[in-house]
Protein backbone atom coordinates (compact mmCIF):
# COMPACT_ATOMS: atom_id res chain seq x y z
CA UNK A 1 0.00 0.00 0.00
CA UNK A 2 1.38 3.42 -0.97
CA UNK A 3 0.75 6.58 0.98
CA UNK A 4 1.41 10.06 -0.27
CA UNK A 5 1.93 12.77 2.33
CA UNK A 6 2.13 16.53 2.08
CA UNK A 7 2.84 18.06 5.48
CA UNK A 8 -0.24 17.19 7.59
CA UNK A 9 -2.39 15.59 4.87
CA UNK A 10 -2.12 11.98 3.76
CA UNK A 11 -3.78 9.92 1.03
CA UNK A 12 -3.60 6.14 0.99
CA UNK A 13 -3.60 4.65 -2.52
CA UNK A 14 -5.11 1.27 -3.43
CA UNK A 15 -2.75 -1.73 -3.57
CA UNK A 16 -0.60 -1.85 -6.70
CA UNK A 17 -0.99 1.83 -7.53
CA UNK A 18 2.24 3.78 -7.95
CA UNK A 19 2.83 7.44 -7.32
CA UNK A 20 5.74 9.82 -7.58
CA UNK A 21 6.37 13.10 -5.85
CA UNK A 22 6.67 15.76 -8.49
CA UNK A 23 6.80 19.17 -6.82
CA UNK A 24 10.40 18.89 -5.86
CA UNK A 25 12.89 21.14 -7.65
CA UNK A 26 15.62 18.55 -7.37
CA UNK A 27 13.47 15.83 -8.92
CA UNK A 28 12.16 17.77 -11.89
CA UNK A 29 15.12 20.15 -12.06
CA UNK A 30 13.19 23.05 -13.59
CA UNK A 31 12.05 25.02 -10.56
CA UNK A 32 13.53 28.20 -12.09
CA UNK A 33 10.91 28.17 -14.86
CA UNK A 34 7.97 26.00 -13.85
CA UNK A 35 5.38 25.32 -11.20
CA UNK A 36 4.42 21.75 -10.42
CA UNK A 37 1.65 19.68 -8.87
CA UNK A 38 2.61 17.76 -5.72
CA UNK A 39 2.14 14.16 -6.95
CA UNK A 40 1.54 12.18 -10.11
CA UNK A 41 -0.35 8.93 -9.65
CA UNK A 42 -0.50 6.21 -12.31
CA UNK A 43 -3.76 4.27 -12.50
CA UNK A 44 -4.62 1.55 -15.02
CA UNK A 45 -6.87 3.80 -17.11
CA UNK A 46 -5.61 7.32 -16.29
CA UNK A 47 -2.94 9.49 -14.75
CA UNK A 48 -3.94 11.70 -11.83
CA UNK A 49 -2.22 14.95 -10.94
CA UNK A 50 -2.74 15.59 -7.24
CA UNK A 51 -2.29 18.96 -5.56
CA UNK A 52 -2.54 19.51 -1.81
CA UNK A 53 -3.54 22.80 -0.21
CA UNK A 54 -3.80 23.06 3.53
CA UNK A 55 -5.08 26.34 4.97
CA UNK A 56 -5.86 24.53 8.24
CA UNK A 57 -2.33 23.22 8.75
CA UNK A 58 -1.81 23.79 12.48
CA UNK A 59 1.96 24.20 12.08
CA UNK A 60 1.59 27.07 9.60
CA UNK A 61 0.97 30.67 10.71
CA UNK A 62 -2.75 31.35 11.17
CA UNK A 63 -2.62 34.36 8.88
CA UNK A 64 -1.39 32.20 6.00
CA UNK A 65 -4.46 29.99 6.33
CA UNK A 66 -6.78 33.00 6.33
CA UNK A 67 -5.03 34.48 3.30
CA UNK A 68 -5.34 31.20 1.50
CA UNK A 69 -9.06 30.92 2.19
CA UNK A 70 -9.56 34.46 0.93
CA UNK A 71 -7.69 33.50 -2.25
CA UNK A 72 -9.88 30.45 -2.57
CA UNK A 73 -13.17 32.33 -2.16
CA UNK A 74 -12.19 35.12 -4.53
CA UNK A 75 -11.05 32.69 -7.22
CA UNK A 76 -7.43 33.90 -7.14
CA UNK A 77 -6.43 30.31 -6.42
CA UNK A 78 -7.64 29.20 -9.89
CA UNK A 79 -4.68 30.89 -11.55
CA UNK A 80 -2.18 29.07 -9.35
CA UNK A 81 -3.85 25.68 -9.82
CA UNK A 82 -4.06 26.21 -13.56
CA UNK A 83 -0.36 27.06 -13.88
CA UNK A 84 0.69 24.06 -11.83
CA UNK A 85 -1.40 21.80 -14.04
CA UNK A 86 -0.22 23.24 -17.35
CA UNK A 87 3.47 23.26 -16.44
CA UNK A 88 3.27 19.69 -15.18
CA UNK A 89 1.38 18.64 -18.29
CA UNK A 90 4.00 20.21 -20.57
CA UNK A 91 6.81 18.55 -18.62
CA UNK A 92 5.14 15.15 -18.85
CA UNK A 93 4.28 15.63 -22.54
CA UNK A 94 7.82 16.69 -23.42
CA UNK A 95 9.08 13.69 -21.49
CA UNK A 96 6.92 11.42 -23.67
CA UNK A 97 4.77 10.25 -20.82
CA UNK A 98 1.30 11.52 -21.76
CA UNK A 99 -0.21 8.30 -23.00
CA UNK A 100 -3.40 8.23 -20.95
CA UNK A 101 -6.18 10.66 -20.02
CA UNK A 102 -5.24 13.00 -17.18
CA UNK A 103 -7.42 13.84 -14.17
CA UNK A 104 -6.62 16.69 -11.79
CA UNK A 105 -7.59 16.30 -8.15
CA UNK A 106 -7.06 19.08 -5.62
CA UNK A 107 -7.34 18.27 -1.91
CA UNK A 108 -8.01 21.33 0.25
CA UNK A 109 -7.63 20.94 4.00
CA UNK A 110 -10.49 23.30 4.90
CA UNK A 111 -13.59 21.85 6.61
CA UNK A 112 -15.60 25.03 6.35
CA UNK A 113 -15.81 25.13 2.56
CA UNK A 114 -19.36 24.43 1.39
CA UNK A 115 -20.32 22.22 -1.58
CA UNK A 116 -21.36 25.39 -3.41
CA UNK A 117 -17.89 26.89 -3.01
CA UNK A 118 -16.14 23.65 -3.96
CA UNK A 119 -18.40 23.23 -6.98
CA UNK A 120 -17.65 26.79 -8.06
CA UNK A 121 -13.89 26.19 -7.86
CA UNK A 122 -14.17 22.84 -9.64
CA UNK A 123 -15.99 24.46 -12.55
CA UNK A 124 -13.61 27.43 -12.57
CA UNK A 125 -10.61 25.11 -12.75
CA UNK A 126 -12.11 23.36 -15.77
CA UNK A 127 -12.57 26.74 -17.47
CA UNK A 128 -9.06 27.92 -16.64
CA UNK A 129 -7.06 24.82 -17.65
CA UNK A 130 -9.10 24.84 -20.06
CA UNK A 131 -10.77 21.45 -20.34
CA UNK A 132 -12.53 22.44 -23.59
CA UNK A 133 -11.04 24.10 -26.65
CA UNK A 134 -12.18 27.22 -28.56
CA UNK A 135 -15.96 27.80 -28.72
CA UNK A 136 -16.40 25.19 -26.01
CA UNK A 137 -15.56 22.37 -28.40
CA UNK A 138 -13.45 19.38 -27.34
CA UNK A 139 -9.69 19.48 -27.94
CA UNK A 140 -8.37 16.96 -30.45
CA UNK A 141 -6.00 15.83 -27.69
CA UNK A 142 -7.54 16.38 -24.29
CA UNK A 143 -5.60 18.54 -21.83
CA UNK A 144 -7.56 17.28 -18.85
CA UNK A 145 -10.35 14.76 -18.67
CA UNK A 146 -11.75 15.64 -15.25
CA UNK A 147 -11.09 18.19 -12.50
CA UNK A 148 -12.20 17.93 -8.88
CA UNK A 149 -11.61 20.33 -6.01
CA UNK A 150 -12.41 18.59 -2.73
CA UNK A 151 -11.98 18.99 0.99
CA UNK A 152 -11.40 15.96 3.23
CA UNK A 153 -15.13 15.30 3.66
CA UNK A 154 -16.00 15.35 -0.03
CA UNK A 155 -12.81 13.47 -0.96
CA UNK A 156 -13.61 10.58 1.39
CA UNK A 157 -17.26 10.57 0.32
CA UNK A 158 -16.36 10.33 -3.36
CA UNK A 159 -13.10 8.37 -3.20
CA UNK A 160 -13.38 5.89 -0.32
CA UNK A 161 -10.78 3.67 -2.01
CA UNK A 162 -8.25 6.55 -1.71
CA UNK A 163 -8.83 7.51 1.96
CA UNK A 164 -7.49 10.91 2.94
CA UNK A 165 -6.84 12.13 6.46
CA UNK A 166 -5.18 14.76 8.56
CA UNK A 167 -2.22 13.20 10.35
CA UNK A 168 -2.49 15.38 13.45
CA UNK A 169 -6.20 14.64 13.92
CA UNK B 1 -40.09 49.34 20.08
CA UNK B 2 -42.27 46.29 20.58
CA UNK B 3 -41.05 43.76 18.07
CA UNK B 4 -42.59 40.34 17.42
CA UNK B 5 -40.92 37.82 19.70
CA UNK B 6 -42.66 34.52 19.11
CA UNK B 7 -45.34 32.62 17.24
CA UNK B 8 -47.23 29.52 18.31
CA UNK B 9 -49.34 27.64 15.80
CA UNK B 10 -51.53 24.61 16.27
CA UNK B 11 -53.22 22.89 13.35
CA UNK B 12 -52.78 25.88 11.08
CA UNK B 13 -52.37 25.12 7.35
CA UNK B 14 -49.37 22.75 7.16
CA UNK B 15 -48.33 23.19 10.80
CA UNK B 16 -49.46 20.65 13.42
CA UNK B 17 -47.61 22.37 16.26
CA UNK B 18 -45.06 25.09 15.89
CA UNK B 19 -43.38 27.32 18.44
CA UNK B 20 -40.70 29.68 17.14
CA UNK B 21 -38.95 32.56 18.87
CA UNK B 22 -37.76 35.43 16.70
CA UNK B 23 -34.88 37.84 16.60
CA UNK B 24 -35.66 41.57 16.88
CA UNK B 25 -33.41 41.89 13.79
CA UNK B 26 -33.58 39.79 10.62
CA UNK B 27 -35.45 36.48 10.54
CA UNK B 28 -34.86 34.31 7.48
CA UNK B 29 -37.29 31.48 6.69
CA UNK B 30 -35.90 28.71 4.54
CA UNK B 31 -37.41 25.41 3.49
CA UNK B 32 -38.62 23.47 0.48
CA UNK B 33 -41.81 24.44 -1.38
CA UNK B 34 -44.90 23.74 0.68
CA UNK B 35 -43.29 24.11 4.10
CA UNK B 36 -45.33 27.22 4.97
CA UNK B 37 -42.79 30.02 4.73
CA UNK B 38 -45.27 32.43 3.15
CA UNK B 39 -48.00 31.31 5.57
CA UNK B 40 -45.83 32.34 8.48
CA UNK B 41 -45.06 35.70 6.90
CA UNK B 42 -48.75 36.35 6.25
CA UNK B 43 -50.04 35.45 9.67
CA UNK B 44 -47.37 37.58 11.35
CA UNK B 45 -48.15 40.42 8.98
CA UNK B 46 -51.88 40.17 9.79
CA UNK B 47 -51.01 40.53 13.48
CA UNK B 48 -48.97 43.69 12.78
CA UNK B 49 -51.46 45.16 10.31
CA UNK B 50 -54.37 45.19 12.77
CA UNK B 51 -52.52 47.63 15.02
CA UNK B 52 -52.70 50.47 12.48
CA UNK B 53 -55.01 52.33 10.10
CA UNK B 54 -58.16 50.87 8.64
CA UNK B 55 -57.10 47.31 9.46
CA UNK B 56 -57.60 48.16 13.14
CA UNK B 57 -61.35 47.99 12.63
CA UNK B 58 -61.12 44.74 10.66
CA UNK B 59 -59.59 42.79 13.50
CA UNK B 60 -57.23 39.83 13.44
CA UNK B 61 -59.65 37.19 12.14
CA UNK B 62 -60.80 39.20 9.15
CA UNK B 63 -57.26 40.29 8.32
CA UNK B 64 -56.06 36.69 8.38
CA UNK B 65 -58.88 35.71 6.05
CA UNK B 66 -58.16 38.60 3.70
CA UNK B 67 -54.42 38.03 3.38
CA UNK B 68 -54.91 34.30 2.76
CA UNK B 69 -58.02 34.65 0.63
CA UNK B 70 -59.33 31.08 1.13
CA UNK B 71 -62.05 29.66 -1.13
CA UNK B 72 -65.41 31.35 -0.49
CA UNK B 73 -63.73 33.34 2.26
CA UNK B 74 -64.15 30.41 4.64
CA UNK B 75 -61.56 30.82 7.35
CA UNK B 76 -61.98 27.18 8.44
CA UNK B 77 -60.16 26.20 5.26
CA UNK B 78 -56.98 27.50 6.91
CA UNK B 79 -57.20 24.73 9.51
CA UNK B 80 -54.79 21.86 9.03
CA UNK B 81 -56.34 19.25 6.74
CA UNK B 82 -56.81 16.08 8.79
CA UNK B 83 -59.69 13.64 9.04
CA UNK B 84 -62.35 14.78 11.49
CA UNK B 85 -62.73 18.03 13.39
CA UNK B 86 -59.70 20.06 14.27
CA UNK B 87 -59.11 23.14 16.41
CA UNK B 88 -56.69 25.76 15.14
CA UNK B 89 -54.83 28.13 17.45
CA UNK B 90 -52.62 31.03 16.49
CA UNK B 91 -50.75 33.08 19.07
CA UNK B 92 -48.35 35.90 18.29
CA UNK B 93 -46.24 37.48 21.04
CA UNK B 94 -44.68 40.93 21.27
CA UNK B 95 -41.90 42.34 23.35
CA UNK B 96 -43.41 43.56 26.59
CA UNK B 97 -45.71 40.58 26.99
CA UNK B 98 -48.68 41.48 24.77
CA UNK B 99 -50.07 38.54 22.84
CA UNK B 100 -52.78 38.11 20.27
CA UNK B 101 -54.57 34.81 19.79
CA UNK B 102 -57.12 33.39 17.40
CA UNK B 103 -58.96 30.11 17.76
CA UNK B 104 -61.23 28.49 15.19
CA UNK B 105 -62.12 25.12 13.75
CA UNK B 106 -62.22 23.64 10.30
CA UNK B 107 -66.00 24.24 10.44
CA UNK B 108 -65.67 27.98 11.04
CA UNK B 109 -66.94 29.90 8.05
CA UNK B 110 -66.88 33.58 8.95
CA UNK B 111 -64.32 35.72 10.78
CA UNK B 112 -67.01 36.27 13.44
CA UNK B 113 -66.78 32.56 14.25
CA UNK B 114 -63.16 33.03 15.32
CA UNK B 115 -62.41 33.58 19.00
CA UNK B 116 -59.83 36.34 19.21
CA UNK B 117 -58.22 37.16 22.55
CA UNK B 118 -55.75 39.81 23.63
CA UNK B 119 -56.76 42.28 20.91
CA UNK B 120 -57.27 45.27 23.23
CA UNK B 121 -53.78 45.11 24.72
CA UNK B 122 -52.28 44.19 21.36
CA UNK B 123 -53.45 47.25 19.45
CA UNK B 124 -52.54 49.72 22.21
CA UNK B 125 -49.20 50.30 20.54
CA UNK B 126 -49.06 50.58 16.75
CA UNK B 127 -46.69 48.28 14.90
CA UNK B 128 -46.23 49.77 11.45
CA UNK B 129 -45.50 47.11 8.85
CA UNK B 130 -45.26 46.37 5.14
CA UNK B 131 -45.51 43.09 3.26
CA UNK B 132 -43.72 42.74 -0.08
CA UNK B 133 -45.19 39.80 -1.99
CA UNK B 134 -43.26 37.70 -4.48
CA UNK B 135 -45.08 39.28 -7.42
CA UNK B 136 -44.19 42.88 -8.08
CA UNK B 137 -47.35 45.03 -7.96
CA UNK B 138 -46.45 48.67 -8.52
CA UNK B 139 -46.54 48.33 -12.29
CA UNK B 140 -50.12 47.06 -11.97
CA UNK B 141 -51.21 49.73 -9.51
CA UNK B 142 -53.30 51.94 -11.83
CA UNK B 143 -56.94 51.07 -11.17
CA UNK B 144 -56.06 48.09 -9.03
CA UNK B 145 -57.19 49.58 -5.73
CA UNK B 146 -60.55 50.69 -7.11
CA UNK B 147 -61.15 47.32 -8.73
CA UNK B 148 -60.16 45.47 -5.58
CA UNK B 149 -62.40 47.64 -3.40
CA UNK B 150 -65.38 46.81 -5.63
CA UNK B 151 -64.47 43.15 -5.02
CA UNK B 152 -64.29 42.60 -8.76
CA UNK B 153 -61.12 40.62 -8.27
CA UNK B 154 -60.32 38.23 -5.47
CA UNK B 155 -56.74 39.11 -4.65
CA UNK B 156 -54.91 38.34 -1.47
CA UNK B 157 -55.01 41.56 0.49
CA UNK B 158 -51.21 41.77 0.71
CA UNK B 159 -51.25 43.01 -2.89
CA UNK B 160 -53.70 45.80 -2.12
CA UNK B 161 -51.84 46.75 1.04
CA UNK B 162 -48.45 47.11 -0.60
CA UNK B 163 -49.82 49.44 -3.26
CA UNK B 164 -51.46 51.55 -0.56
CA UNK B 165 -48.17 51.71 1.32
CA UNK B 166 -46.28 52.67 -1.81
CA UNK B 167 -48.73 55.49 -2.53
CA UNK B 168 -48.28 57.16 0.86
CA UNK B 169 -46.84 60.67 0.55
CA UNK B 170 -43.24 61.47 1.41
CA UNK B 171 -42.63 61.68 5.14
CA UNK B 172 -42.49 65.30 6.26
CA UNK B 173 -39.55 66.72 8.15
CA UNK B 174 -35.82 66.19 7.83
CA UNK B 175 -34.56 62.77 6.75
CA UNK B 176 -32.22 61.26 9.32
CA UNK B 177 -28.70 60.18 8.38
CA UNK B 178 -29.40 56.44 8.26
CA UNK B 179 -32.42 56.79 5.97
CA UNK B 180 -30.61 59.29 3.76
CA UNK B 181 -27.68 56.90 3.33
CA UNK B 182 -29.97 54.03 2.44
CA UNK B 183 -32.00 56.09 0.00
CA UNK B 184 -28.84 57.21 -1.76
CA UNK B 185 -27.49 53.66 -1.92
CA UNK B 186 -30.73 52.49 -3.51
CA UNK B 187 -30.77 55.41 -5.94
CA UNK B 188 -27.38 54.27 -7.21
CA UNK B 189 -28.74 50.80 -7.94
CA UNK B 190 -32.04 51.85 -9.50
CA UNK B 191 -30.40 54.87 -11.16
CA UNK B 192 -33.00 57.41 -10.14
CA UNK B 193 -35.80 58.27 -7.73
CA UNK B 194 -39.39 57.12 -7.73
CA UNK B 195 -42.37 59.37 -8.22
CA UNK B 196 -46.10 58.63 -8.38
CA UNK B 197 -48.64 60.43 -10.57
CA UNK B 198 -52.14 59.36 -9.57
CA UNK B 199 -51.58 55.63 -9.31
CA UNK B 200 -48.81 55.46 -11.90
CA UNK B 201 -45.24 54.98 -10.70
CA UNK B 202 -42.22 56.32 -12.59
CA UNK B 203 -38.48 56.16 -12.20
CA UNK B 204 -37.23 59.69 -12.49
CA UNK B 205 -33.69 60.26 -13.71
CA UNK B 206 -31.75 62.36 -16.21
CA UNK B 207 -33.51 60.62 -19.09
CA UNK B 208 -36.92 61.70 -17.81
CA UNK B 209 -39.76 59.73 -16.24
CA UNK B 210 -39.67 56.04 -17.02
CA UNK B 211 -42.88 54.13 -16.36
CA UNK B 212 -42.59 51.06 -14.17
CA UNK B 213 -43.81 48.72 -16.87
CA UNK B 214 -40.57 49.46 -18.73
CA UNK B 215 -38.35 48.58 -15.78
CA UNK B 216 -36.91 45.19 -14.95
CA UNK B 217 -38.92 43.52 -12.18
CA UNK B 218 -35.90 43.29 -9.89
CA UNK B 219 -35.37 47.05 -10.14
CA UNK B 220 -39.07 47.69 -9.42
CA UNK B 221 -38.71 45.81 -6.14
CA UNK B 222 -35.75 47.90 -5.07
CA UNK B 223 -37.69 51.00 -6.10
CA UNK B 224 -40.49 49.86 -3.80
CA UNK B 225 -38.07 49.63 -0.87
CA UNK B 226 -36.91 53.15 -1.72
CA UNK B 227 -40.53 54.37 -1.55
CA UNK B 228 -41.20 52.62 1.76
CA UNK B 229 -38.14 54.26 3.32
CA UNK B 230 -38.90 57.64 1.81
CA UNK B 231 -42.53 57.70 2.94
CA UNK B 232 -41.71 56.57 6.44
CA UNK B 233 -43.36 53.14 6.34
CA UNK B 234 -39.98 51.68 7.25
CA UNK B 235 -38.87 53.55 10.34
CA UNK B 236 -37.30 52.31 13.57
CA UNK B 237 -39.80 50.07 15.32
CA UNK B 238 -41.61 48.94 12.18
CA UNK B 239 -41.65 45.49 10.63
CA UNK B 240 -40.84 44.48 7.05
CA UNK B 241 -42.10 41.21 5.59
CA UNK B 242 -40.44 40.27 2.29
CA UNK B 243 -41.41 37.11 0.47
CA UNK B 244 -38.48 35.89 -1.66
CA UNK B 245 -36.46 39.09 -2.15
CA UNK B 246 -34.48 37.20 -4.79
CA UNK B 247 -37.42 36.88 -7.19
CA UNK B 248 -36.49 38.38 -10.57
CA UNK B 249 -33.25 39.75 -9.19
CA UNK B 250 -29.95 39.04 -10.87
CA UNK B 251 -27.57 37.38 -8.37
CA UNK B 252 -25.10 40.24 -8.86
CA UNK B 253 -27.59 42.57 -7.13
CA UNK B 254 -28.18 40.19 -4.22
CA UNK B 255 -25.33 41.58 -2.14
CA UNK B 256 -26.79 45.10 -2.37
CA UNK B 257 -30.22 43.82 -1.32
CA UNK B 258 -28.75 42.02 1.67
CA UNK B 259 -26.83 45.15 2.61
CA UNK B 260 -30.10 47.14 2.48
CA UNK B 261 -31.86 44.57 4.67
CA UNK B 262 -29.01 44.54 7.19
CA UNK B 263 -28.98 48.34 7.22
CA UNK B 264 -32.75 48.44 7.85
CA UNK B 265 -32.20 46.09 10.78
CA UNK B 266 -29.44 48.36 12.11
CA UNK B 267 -31.95 51.22 11.97
CA UNK B 268 -34.24 49.23 14.29
CA UNK B 269 -36.59 47.65 11.76
CA UNK B 270 -37.52 44.03 12.34
CA UNK B 271 -37.38 41.97 9.14
CA UNK B 272 -38.98 38.66 8.22
CA UNK B 273 -38.11 37.15 4.87
CA UNK B 274 -38.35 33.87 3.06
CA UNK B 275 -35.86 32.59 0.53
CA UNK B 276 -34.95 29.72 -1.76
CA UNK B 277 -31.72 31.34 -2.79
CA UNK B 278 -28.21 30.26 -1.89
CA UNK B 279 -26.60 33.54 -2.91
CA UNK B 280 -28.94 35.54 -0.66
CA UNK B 281 -28.26 33.24 2.31
CA UNK B 282 -24.52 33.30 1.74
CA UNK B 283 -24.50 37.07 1.38
CA UNK B 284 -26.08 37.33 4.84
CA UNK B 285 -23.41 35.01 6.17
CA UNK B 286 -20.59 37.00 4.58
CA UNK B 287 -21.88 40.53 5.14
CA UNK B 288 -23.30 40.45 8.66
CA UNK B 289 -21.25 41.85 11.53
CA UNK B 290 -21.19 40.41 15.07
CA UNK B 291 -23.53 43.24 16.13
CA UNK B 292 -26.20 42.30 13.57
CA UNK B 293 -29.12 40.29 14.84
CA UNK B 294 -29.84 37.40 12.48
CA UNK B 295 -31.90 34.27 12.93
CA UNK B 296 -32.50 31.47 10.45
CA UNK B 297 -35.69 29.43 10.73
CA UNK B 298 -35.47 26.17 8.80
CA UNK B 299 -38.87 24.67 8.02
CA UNK B 300 -39.13 21.02 7.11
CA UNK B 301 -41.65 18.20 6.94
CA UNK B 302 -41.28 15.76 9.79
CA UNK B 303 -43.42 12.87 10.98
CA UNK B 304 -47.04 12.68 9.86
CA UNK B 305 -46.22 15.14 7.11
CA UNK B 306 -46.50 18.14 9.43
CA UNK B 307 -44.05 21.01 9.21
CA UNK B 308 -41.54 21.56 12.01
CA UNK B 309 -38.87 24.22 12.50
CA UNK B 310 -35.30 24.49 13.68
CA UNK B 311 -33.89 27.88 14.53
CA UNK B 312 -30.27 28.97 14.64
CA UNK B 313 -28.38 32.27 14.65
CA UNK B 314 -25.47 30.81 12.69
CA UNK B 315 -25.55 30.07 8.96
CA UNK B 316 -23.44 26.91 9.13
CA UNK B 317 -25.75 25.44 11.77
CA UNK B 318 -28.89 25.65 9.62
CA UNK B 319 -30.33 22.17 9.67
CA UNK B 320 -31.86 21.00 7.44
CA UNK B 321 -30.68 23.45 4.80
CA UNK B 322 -32.65 22.56 1.67
CA UNK B 323 -30.76 25.14 -0.38
CA UNK B 324 -27.24 24.01 0.55
CA UNK B 325 -28.27 20.34 0.19
CA UNK B 326 -29.18 21.01 -3.40
CA UNK B 327 -25.65 22.28 -4.03
CA UNK B 328 -24.23 19.25 -2.28
CA UNK B 329 -26.18 17.01 -4.67
CA UNK B 330 -24.99 18.97 -7.70
CA UNK B 331 -21.39 18.96 -6.48
CA UNK B 332 -21.39 15.22 -5.79
CA UNK B 333 -22.83 14.50 -9.22
CA UNK B 334 -20.28 16.79 -10.88
CA UNK B 335 -17.44 14.98 -9.13
CA UNK B 336 -18.68 11.45 -9.55
CA UNK B 337 -19.09 11.71 -13.31
CA UNK B 338 -15.28 11.73 -13.56
CA UNK B 339 -14.64 8.96 -11.05
CA UNK B 340 -16.18 6.02 -12.90
CA UNK B 341 -13.77 3.16 -13.56
CA UNK B 342 -11.41 3.88 -10.67
CA UNK B 343 -9.82 0.84 -8.97
CA UNK B 344 -11.79 -0.44 -5.99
Amino acid sequence: MTVIVERDLQITLPAGVTARRFDDGILHGLSHCMKAVDFIVDLPDRVVFIEFKDPQDASAPEQRGRDYLAKFSSGAIDEQLKTKFRDTFLYEWASGRVNQPIDYWVLIGADMLSPAELLTRTEALKRHVPAQGPLGRPWKNKLVRHCAVMNLASWNRQLPQFPAKRLSA
Amino acid sequence: MRSITRIQLENFTSFAKLDVEFSPGVNVFIGANGTGKTHLLKVLYAACAVTTGEDKSKGFAQKIRNVFNPYEGRIGRLARRVSGSVTTRITVHRQGGAKLSAKFSNHSNRPEDVVVTGAIGWVKEALESAYIPVKEMLAHAPGFLATASRREIAFEEVYVDIIKHALLPKLLGPTDVGRKRLLMALEQVIEGKVIAKQEHFFLKNRQGDLEFTLLAEGIRKLALIWLLIQNGTLLAGSVLFWDEPEANLNPTLMGRVVEVILELQRMGIQVFLSTHNYVLLKEFDLRHTPQDKLRYVSLFRSDKDAVSAHTTDDYISIEPNAIASTFEGLYDRELSRGFAGLPK
